[in-house]
């Protein structure tokens, strides 16, 4: 990141590295369009969002580790949450290949660091809280706009909703990104 | 750490959350997707006026699925080369072979079919067959993508032999753009909509994802959030003063 874009005013950066988390996800999605090397395209999608990272300590994504017993259990309570409406209307089905598990983890990973880490801090610290749930909301669910048929992205954006929520009430992203993980890896 | 009214906003704001989630995601199957590889261009063997420019022929798909120790014949996913279709079966869907040696299956898209007369199809015809028969009682899911570009088709259909078509069904949504059915016998399979019946109604396509792994990591979630939740809150409770100045409290 240069030296203008960090000392940019906060609205500014939190605009700019929104903007800049839904044009990886787009890249990738568009990058996915040949049909070749798709999981290495997906790896370095997730690693590339999670790029976005650099420079902000762990606590400001919240990604410190003091409570993680916590933290892992309210993932499995987001997984649960995430993945009860599928569930419930469950009927089996073929599993993901091996290699196509490990990009789902890397792009659930990325998006989470992206999304509900960089893009909400800097969201929060230029506008406040409820701005940063929505925004990184707004920002997940566009990210989601070339992949996803428009009649998916209400339920995309509610899910942006629950796991921002739960980034700003308990201070974490470890629960995200474990209900996250769970959840692409199931679907 | 629910008494304090900050904590009691927060809680109220994440409840309000998961029940938002529930009613967007239980509008459209399976609720958040995040549908890691998005479908490729439908392939047609016998393409539409429209996607004939661009269109490549589909693909086949093979594979070899192997006896267990305990003579059973292992689960698995087979999936032609472009994913467009995909059989999945449990353990001893198929009959072990008298040698024991591996079964073979194979899905192949189908270049001639039976008139489906009434019923319009809108994915190519794929045949399956096996090395060795299914077991009697065991069904293999069979799971169709369908173009972006077309009307969602409401069943998958199956014929043997010359015929005709028979209507599978499906078994509910997972996944946009794919539809799946359970079949009690091997054929070839396509997914389409009754004519007549309009196609407003016909539900978002479907594909199972994970197998039987999604039910199992929900009930480990709910199982391990009920087991550990409660004495990691008495335990929180209990250490609350020690926590007072913790910023990732909020």
């Amino acid at each position: 990141m240069n030296r203008a874009f960090v000392l940019a005013p906060a609205p500014v950066r939190a605009v700019g590295l929104a903007a800049m988390a839904v044009a990886l996800s787009w890249a990738r999605v568009v990058a996915l369009r040949t049909p070749e090397w798709q999981a290495v395209t997906l790896l370095a999608g997730g690693l590339a969002l999670c790029l976005l990272g650099v420079g902000r300590s762990p606590a400001e994504l919240g990604l410190a580790r003091s409570r993680m017993p916590e933290r892992l259990v309210g993932g499995l309570a987001l997984a649960g949450v995430l993945l009860l409406p599928a569930a419930v209307r469950w009927s089996g089905g073929p599993v993901l290949a091996p290699e196509f598990a490990v990009a789902a983890v890397a792009v659930s990973v990325g998006e989470e660091i992206a999304f509900r880490g960089v893009v909400f801090a800097a969201l929060e610290d230029a506008y406040g809280p409820a701005p940063a749930v929505l925004g990184s909301a707004a920002a997940w669910t566009v990210a989601h706009a070339l992949s996803h048929p428009p009649a998916f992205l209400p339920a995309v954006a509610a899910a942006g909703l629950l796991l921002g929520a739960w980034r700003w009430a308990v201070r974490d992203l470890v629960g995200p990104i474990v209900g996250h993980v769970l959840a692409d890896l199931a679907l | 750490m629910i008494a304090h009214p900050a904590s009691r906003r927060r809680i109220a704001v994440l409840a309000l959350a998961v029940v938002a989630y529930a009613l967007a995601a239980w509008a459209v199957a399976p609720g958040f997707y995040d549908g890691i590889a998005p479908p490729q261009p439908y392939r047609w063997l016998s393409p539409p006026p429209q996607f004939r420019s661009a269109n490549q022929l589909p693909l086949s798909g093979h594979a070899t699925v192997r006896v267990a120790a305990n003579g059973v014949v292992d689960p698995a996913s087979v999936f032609t080369q472009d994913g467009q279709a995909a059989v999945s079966f449990v353990p001893g869907a198929f009959v072990t072979p008298a040698d024991r040696s591996p079964v073979t299956i194979d899905i192949k898209p189908q270049t001639t079919s039976p008139n489906p007369g009434k019923v319009q199809l809108v994915t190519n015809v794929y045949c399956v067959t096996s090395s060795s028969t299914m077991a009697p009682g065991k069904d293999i899911l069979v799971t169709l993508q369908f173009s972006t570009q077309i009307q969602a088709p409401s069943d998958v259909y199956e014929y043997q032999g010359d015929g005709p078509w028979q209507k599978l069904g499906s078994t509910g949504s997972a996944a946009p753009y794919y539809v799946a059915a359970r079949a009690t016998a091997l054929g070839c399979f396509a997914a389409g909509s009754v004519a007549s019946s309009g196609s407003s109604s016909a539900p978002q396509g479907a594909q199972g994802g994970g197998g039987n792994t999604l039910p199992i990591i929900v009930a480990l979630a709910i199982l391990v959030v009920v087991l550990a939740g409660i004495p990691l809150a008495v335990l929180r409770r209990r250490g609350s003063s020690e926590d007072a100045g913790d910023e990732e409290t909020g």
